[in-house]
């Protein structure tokens, strides 16, 4: 049982920068909350104020209703994998999977029986007698998650731990830190500035971007229902194309492309009429045949997809992609529909919805 | 055989043999106290032979073996307790080379090494036979259980 809340919190550094605004989260117990935003947004802060490694400058952080704002980070009873494993090189694996519990003074017995049993969650047993250096960067990250796991911590928190990673190891890490929060069942908190990582590992994701929450919900809901401009470019890849456009005549006229609107989205827009918005289209909801021509200017072959860039006439650039093997050439025009369409408003850039009656 | 001995056991395919390394450690240290003690009766040029010599060299010899000993029954290697068996034996002879000799010479203000100075030798160098000897023991006892331990193991895996 471990539930995490973090209640109207902020970061204020000595020198009057603010890196996080209002931070408001509920963790549920045995939930996998990912911290998502570009660099510098204040998603490691966050999770450092968390772990104790940073002072809380205002608000409350409560684990299973106990305030813990000041607490230090050793009485916090969790655990952090960092993105530089943080291993000791002198030791094998197995001293370093023990030693905070040999820094416990727990009984060796009971440590050797929770780092073998560490070791095989991980696949890690015959690795125990070696040291960090002769290990991949896979298995060391793994043997930083086993390091956490043997003191059995109310809640992990992972600082971008896959940041170090090959791009195949990265993905073969993120299924295993997947299976790990199936097995464990624990409370954890992921940050990654990868929206992959942050769609395919989380419960709910926390986007954010300069120190604000811009939206918490499912990946499906970040992915689905972006609330903002910001939300819709982060998550997806390759990101949403955006369209500035003008709304009128139950359609939407833009450089090089008009739009026509069914019944609902002309309902959606209904406030807008005659006024500019912009568009958003994920690459992956552009399907071949249509009115609207993307002029080719580069074809890059995925498999299964192929990605299209081009323009739509006056420099209105756009991104496609297009199921199955194409080889269309620089020039070529390729007929295209939109299948959905996101609405956000010019000037807050928050997505424009159907008012709910 | 109990599970706390099993885990004791196993817990050793893991964990160093520290215990015999900080023996011969300690064998080491009795022996430093040994060597920076004994010249200190040098009376009337007594030691200037090439008894000395031959002294100084074992002594490095010595620290040498008994650094690499340790070093080798903390990964629970059985050879490396034999050369300590060995070692100990030699500090035990050494008792009879230069401290016995010395206490037994006489020069005209008496005994080259004083009584007291020659048994505080004989209990540097029976000190450090001791860890030596204790530290081998230690290491052939845990390396046999180990040993069986892991074939055992390797039984059980075929």
């Amino acid at each position: 049982m471990a539930e995490l809340s973090l209640q109207h919190i902020d970061k204020i550094y000595d020198n009057n920068v603010q890196a996080v605004f209002d931070f408001n989260l509920e963790v549920k117990d045995g939930e996998l909350i990912v911290l998502v935003g570009p660099s510098g947004c204040g998603k490691s802060t966050t999770l450092r104020m968390v772990a104790g490694l940073e002072d809380i400058s205002r608000g409350k952080l409560f684990l299973d209703g106990e305030d813990i704002t000041q607490a230090p980070a050793k009485d916090r009873d969790m655990a952090m994998v960092f993105q530089n494993y943080a291993l000791y090189g002198h030791m094998t694996i197995y001293e370093n999977m023990a030693f905070s519990l040999t820094l416990r003074n727990e009984n060796p017995n009971v440590i050797h029986k929770k780092v073998l049993a560490s070791a095989e969650i991980l696949d890690l047993t015959a690795q125990l007698n070696k040291k960090p250096s002769q290990l991949s960067g896979g298995q060391r990250q793994r043997v930083a998650m086993g390091r956490s796991i043997v003191r059995s911590p109310k809640v992990f928190l992972f600082d971008e731990p896959l940041s170090n990673l090959d791009a195949k190891l990265r993905s073969a890490t993120r299924r295993e830190i997947l299976l790990l929060h199936k097995r464990l069942d624990a409370t954890m908190l992921y940050v990654t500035h990868d929206q992959t990582e942050a769609l395919t590992l989380a419960d709910r994701i926390v986007c954010m971007s300069m120190g604000h929450v811009q939206q918490v919900g499912t990946p499906l809901e970040l992915y689905d229902t972006p609330n903002n401009k910001f939300v819709a470019s982060f998550i997806g890849l390759p990101p949403m194309n955006m369209f500035d456009v003008e709304f009128r005549d139950g359609a939407l006229h833009g450089k090089g492309f008009e739009v026509a609107l069914s019944d609902e989205q002309k309902d959606t827009l209904s406030a807008y009429n005659g006024k500019a918005i912009t568009l958003g289209v994920r690459p992956e909801d552009i399907a071949e045949e249509g009115s609207i021509t993307i002029h080719v200017a580069t074809n890059e072959n995925l498999g299964m997809n192929t990605l299209v860039h081009g323009d739509m006439g006056e420099g209105n650039r756009i991104t496609a992609k297009l199921r199955g093997w194409a080889n269309y050439r620089r020039g070529d025009n390729v007929n295209v529909h939109f299948t959905k369409m996101h609405f956000f408003d010019r000037e807050t850039e928050n997505a424009i919805r159907k008012e709910a009656k | 055989m109990s599970e706390d001995r099993y885990t004791e056991l196993d817990r050793m395919r893991f964990t160093k043999n520290t215990q015999s390394s900080r023996l011969a450690l300690l064998a080491i240290l009795f022996d430093v106290l040994f060597f920076v003690s004994v010249y200190k009766s040098d009376v009337e040029n007594y030691y200037y032979t090439i008894l000395i010599g031959a002294s100084i060299i074992y002594n490095l010899v010595f620290l040498l073996a008994t650094f690499l000993a340790s070093e080798g029954v903390k990964n629970y290697k059985t050879g490396y307790s034999w050369l300590m068996i060995g070692l100990g034996v030699i500090q035990i002879a050494r008792i009879f080379i230069i401290p016995m000799n010395a206490h037994n010479a006489m020069v005209a203000s008496g005994p080259v090494m004083d009584t007291f100075q020659f048994i505080r030798l004989i209990v540097y160098l029976v000190a450090s036979a001791a860890c030596l000897f204790l530290s081998a023991f230690i290491n052939l006892q845990k390396s046999r259980a180990l040993n069986a331990h892991v074939a055992s193991l390797q039984g059980q895996q075929a």
